[in-house]
């Protein structure tokens, strides 16, 4: 019998996360990665699909990008990924063509609406056999952050799918929206951020929050490379 | 004896071995020629990678001396810190990767991992250029930690991490702490003294 303790792990092999995260996201988890803007939320969460794609995991990708060849021109080429191999594991949709599918016009809102997007995305993931699911961003699905209980209801209505399918979810969203209510409805936050040290800008990575692991919360330097996201400490001495 | 300094730094390096953090005491007179040592005698010829962290010298200085000399520089890796500081446009070489300035520390760290992943499983020699000029830019406490953390890295997969160090020019301390971080310090003219 499973130890309730110890949750089985989805592996991002993002090598430096799964050392903060003490092996890995655990399965079914719906994790925010929050950051202000170029701070590498696109980089993790692709890096996430494609390394699972790369260990045989298929993945979803629905991208506020117009179009699958601006999306992989924008990030710069990661050397493990192979559009005829890692590529054909991942199936990548635009936000936009998903919400026309589901017949949803902007600014509409409500039960009915986030039960549609729901199915819409369980379709996606049950088509792709997908262990891995990356929406980037939610900030464009919620977009009326004051309408808390909409999106109570749209993660509560995910939590279960991904419980069923046996997936994991990686939900890129603002700083601000981590902050606000949704942030204690997740299972997992990942920050992403800038750290000022006289006068240098580095990028850091921290976990203030994952449920079903026991993880570090310090916070540490990362560097947006072609061989993926690496991660190292943040020298103490310094500030 | 200078004619063959290069090939004497290589036969101590080789005598020592991987996953030994060495700090080699050189003099201002030789470093062109441990330089070529490090490059050519040992890395280059025994099909090693080399990873070159420089805070001194500009690495398109220290890639034009070195193919004047027609030095194989084929595994040569350079994380130049100090290019950036300076005035001018930097010309973007392939085997080059830019780290802003010499305290930015965790960057030179991720550059050294980033250059690792991509080489495999390859032997390297990781050479941090110098001990001096690090010191300018950063103070003891955290240069220390960035050593103890660095070196104890590159030990554990078995790199050949190599501190330059010129001895007459270092603060107390940061010799000191040199000893504490490096498995050995090594003089290289020494030898050939009476
Ligand atoms: N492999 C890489 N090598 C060098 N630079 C990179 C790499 N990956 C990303 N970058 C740079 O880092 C910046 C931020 O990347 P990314 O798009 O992942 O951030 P983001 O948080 O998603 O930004 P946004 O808020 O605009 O969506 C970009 O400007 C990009 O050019
Ligand atoms: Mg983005």
């Amino acid at each position: 019998m499973a130890k309730a303790s110890e949750r089985e792990r989805c592996i991002t092999g993002i090598e430096g996360l799964d050392n903060i995260l003490g092996g890995g996201i655990p399965t079914h988890n719906i994790v925010l990665v929050a950051g202000a803007a170029g701070t590498g939320k696109t980089s993790l969460a692709f890096e996430f699909v494609v390394r699972g794609a790369v260990s045989g995991e298929n993945g979803v990708l629905i991208t506020t990008v117009e179009s699958k060849s601006k999306l992989l021109a924008n990030i710069p080429s990661l050397v493990f990924y192979d559009e005829k191999t890692v590529g054909k594991r991942i199936t990548i949709m635009t936000l936009k063509d998903l919400l026309e599918e589901a017949g949803i016009s902007d600014g509409v809102a409500g039960e009915s609406v986030m039960d549609m997007l729901i199915s819409m995305v369980e379709k996606m993931v049950v088509t792709a056999k997908a262990k891995r699911l990356v929406i980037d961003s939610i900030d464009t699905i919620l977009p009326d952050q004051k309408e808390e209980r909409l999106d109570t209801y749209f993660l509560t209505k995910l939590s279960q799918m991904l419980h069923e399918k046996g997936s994991t979810a990686i939900l890129v969203c603002k700083a601000e929206t981590a902050e606000g209510g949704i942030g204690s409805v997740v299972d997992g936050i990942i920050q992403m951020g800038n750290l000022e040290r006289k006068g240098d800008l580095l990028r850091t990575m921290q976990v203030p929050k994952m449920k079903g692991a026991t993880h570090s919360r310090a916070k540490y330097v990362i560097d947006l490379t072609s061989a993926g996201v690496l991660v190292t400490t943040l020298l103490k001495g310094g500030i | 004896m200078s004619e063959d300094l290069h090939s004497r730094v290589a036969l101590k390096l080789e005598a020592v071995g991987p996953s030994v953090s060495i700090g080699l005491e050189i003099k201002i007179e030789s470093y062109f020629d441990i330089v070529r040592g490090l490059i050519e005698d040992f890395a280059s010829k025994n099909g090693m990678n080399c990873i070159y962290v420089t805070s001194s010298v500009p690495s398109a200085t220290l890639n034009s001396a070195l193919q004047a000399l027609e030095v194989d520089t084929e595994g040569l890796r350079f994380i130049d810190c100090v290019s950036h500081t300076m005035m001018g446009a930097i010309h973007r070489v392939d085997n080059t990767v830019y780290v802003e300035n010499p305290s930015m520390l965790e960057n030179i760290m991720l550059k050294v991992e980033y250059f690792l992943r991509l080489a495999g499983d390859k032997k390297t020699i990781v050479v941090f250029d110098s001990a001096n000029s690090f010191a300018i830019h950063n103070d003891p406490k955290i240069l220390s930690e960035f050593f103890t953390i660095i070196l104890n890295s590159l030990k554990a997969r078995e790199a050949y991490p190599v501190v330059l160090m010129i001895p007459d020019q270092l603060k107390v301390e940061v010799k000191e702490m040199l000893g504490m971080v490096c498995d050995v310090i090594m003089p290289i003219e020494q030898d050939h003294q009476p």
